[in-house]
């Protein structure tokens, strides 16, 4: 009963959502690139809330998840263009990169971890802007690279094409609304009911158990090295949809796209939004893209404010935006339930608060 | 050359990580403080004037980040540690781009050492000798001082066991932010050294800052001789593969790194106490 609430309350809020910002200064295709990038910020807490391991590499994921996609469209297979198909090569792919990397990566402690994914990710970039060129077309990109049509049974949908004209007054028009929202949407609902499933399940209480306390779970049998290497595949498979599609919807693909940039804004967006919480990712990256969408159209200042957000962010709100409120509302329900919740350190000030 | 200033600014990484467990993803920000610094204040008052001024900005500029901010993330995991240093970073460095501009900036040579030096069997700029003669001064300093001085010693004890030393009367705190201001400064001069030869740019921290992560991490993460040495092979590695191969000079470092960790994970003279914290 609960899950059913859960999973119709997710649904109805991906409904809403692309209506909801409208008067606030957004528009259908921000919500479209909301979503996209959403999903990958989903894999990378994952991996950073859950598995407690810091990516500074998700960018390698990402952009070879958008140039696979499209390369498979465009050279792969350009007789017979299928938009599953350029999905499925492209997760694939990411996936086995994934491994590769993971199993160098993974048996180290967090701090080298950081480094080395960042390492890595540069690595890619690298190799994609200057060793395979000929393919990836260099510093220029791929560019105009139309996506096919989702072909579902005997259905062939055209995903840029709007929905029916119908005015809603402040929340704008249903035609400002393409059939890539609607897509993209059913997709996030997927990652979100699986992002859900997992931290719930043994394994995710296995990486929950290993980020508190790596040597005692070790000691207790598990195998850490493998709980961490499928979390970072996992992570880089999500990381790798979200940049296929990205690549889709866009239509293009540039080696900026693996750049550290990229890397660093989905550790902002998830810790802006809140590690550890199920909608926090998706929330700030909603949260920061949005800004930067009104922000940038104002003032060159925009990643100098992005950067002043985060710091304030770690310093004041250690929880991210939504870790905050959720651990205040925790602390007044009730201070037993919330300190068997939560680890004896983090308990203690809650329950302070509670008190006071 | 480019080997010589990542041993520069790998070496600042290394020692500030030996004392504080602390990998500084602001180090490239320190970097690009002393380059900006040291152009507008050799642009009045010369090369010289700019080398003195600029470290001690950059070093004066770092005791305030680790008064201000990065003490209350000290006995935070080192996760959060990360996220902060990479916060001020994107912080500076957009703040330099707000103040100077995108576009990348000359840093002339002054002319009494724009000349080459006849070496007898070629010649080669005289900025570039005196920069390696200066990196080369740099490290022997900074070796004495870790190894040679009394006060090298509570560093070096601070490292093994903070506790201890605290109870023995060292002020590991006091050692801690020297070191951190020490490591910048490095930066900060090497900001300004390395400029009239790779010119200026926002981004100019962060392009040093990757590769001296794999110097590290080939040399080993905390070792002295392992940031030298890793700065090396890197340096030399990029000059090999550009004449052979230009198309993969800036890739051959990760492969590297990554036949490092295949085959001696903490790196070539690191201990192995580090990877797994």
């Amino acid at each position: 009963m609960k899950d059913l609430r859960f999973y119709a309350l997710t649904a109805l809020g991906l409904v809403l959502f692309p209506f909801a910002i409208h008067p606030i200064g957004g528009y259908g295709g921000l919500a479209t690139q909301i979503l996209i990038v959403g999903i990958a910020s989903i894999g990378f807490n994952l991996l950073l809330g859950y598995a407690g391991l810091l990516s500074y590499g998700q960018a390698m994921f990402y952009g070879l998840g958008a140039y696979v996609a499209l390369l498979t469209v465009s050279r792969f297979f350009p007789q017979h263009p299928n938009f599953w198909l350029a999905i499925a090569l492209a997760v694939t792919f990411v996936s086995l990169v994934a491994v590769a990397v993971g199993m160098l990566v993974v048996r180290l402690y967090g701090i080298y971890f950081a480094l080395l994914t960042l390492a890595f990710a540069q690595m890619s970039y690298f190799l994609v802007f200057k060793v395979f060129d000929n393919l990836t077309q260099g510093d220029d990109g791929l560019q105009g690279i139309a996506s096919p049509p989702l072909a579902l049974g005997p259905w062939s949908i055209d995903l840029t094409a709007p929905l029916p004209a119908l005015a809603l007054g402040p929340f704008g028009d249903l035609s400002d609304i393409h059939y890539w929202y609607v897509f993209v949407a059913i997709v996030t609902f997927g990652v979100i009911a699986f992002s859900r499933t997992l931290t719930r399940s043994q394994f995710g209480e296995v990486l929950g158990a290993i980020r508190e306390n790596e040597e005692r779970s070790r000691f207790v049998g598990f195998d850490i090295a493998r709980y961490k290497l499928a979390a970072f595949v996992i992570a880089g498979a999500l990381t790798g949809l979200s940049g296929a599609l990205r690549g889709l919807y866009e239509t293009s693909a540039a080696p900026d796209i693996l750049t550290v940039d990229t890397s660093g804004n989905f550790v902002i967006y998830t810790v802006v939004g809140g590690v550890q919480t199920l909608f926090g990712p998706l929330l700030g990256t909603g949260l920061v893209m949005y800004l930067q969408n009104v922000i940038s159209a104002k003032t060159d200042a925009w990643r100098l404010i992005e950067g002043v957000i985060f710091v304030l962010v770690i310093v004041f709100l250690p929880g991210g935006v939504l870790g905050t409120l959720e651990k205040r509302r925790a602390g007044r329900r009730n201070i037993v339930t919330n300190a068997l919740r939560t680890t004896p350190a983090e308990a203690l000030p809650a329950a302070g608060e509670a008190t006071r | 050359m480019r080997g010589l200033v990542y041993v520069a600014i790998a070496l600042g990484l290394t020692i500030v990580f030996g004392m504080l467990r602390l990998v500084n993803f602001a180090h490239g920000a320190f970097y690009a403080i002393g380059a900006y610094v040291g152009l507008v204040v050799a642009g009045r008052f010369g090369l010289v004037a700019a080398l003195i001024a600029a470290p001690v900005a950059v070093a004066a500029f770092a005791v305030v980040f680790d008064r201000v901010l990065l003490r209350r993330f000290y006995d935070k995991e080192p996760t959060s540690q990360i996220l902060v240093t990479f916060g001020v970073a994107i912080v500076v460095e957009e703040t330099l781009r707000l103040i100077f501009g995108s576009s990348t900036l000359p840093f002339p040579i002054p002319d009494a050492i724009s000349g080459s030096f006849n070496l007898g069997f070629a010649s080669y700029p005289a900025y570039r000798l005196l920069f390696a003669a200066g990196i080369i001064l740099v490290v022997v300093a900074v070796w004495y001082f870790i190894e040679g001085t009394d006060y090298g010693l509570i560093v070096r004890a601070g490292v093994r066991d903070r506790t201890m030393v605290q109870l023995l009367g060292g002020n590991v705190q006091l050692a801690s932010t020297i070191i951190f201001a020490l490591g910048a400064g490095i930066a900060g001069l090497v900001g300004v050294a390395a400029s009239p030869i790779y010119s200026v740019d926002p981004n100019t921290g962060f392009s040093f800052l990757v590769p001296s992560f794999v110097v590290v991490v080939i040399g080993g993460l905390g070792s002295f001789w392992g940031a030298v040495l890793g700065g090396l092979i890197v340096g030399e590695l990029g000059s090999l593969t550009t004449l052979l191969f230009p198309a993969a000079s800036d890739v051959v470092i990760y492969v590297a790194m990554a036949v490092v960790l295949l085959v001696r994970p903490q790196g070539l003279l690191g201990e192995s106490e580090v990877i797994k914290g």
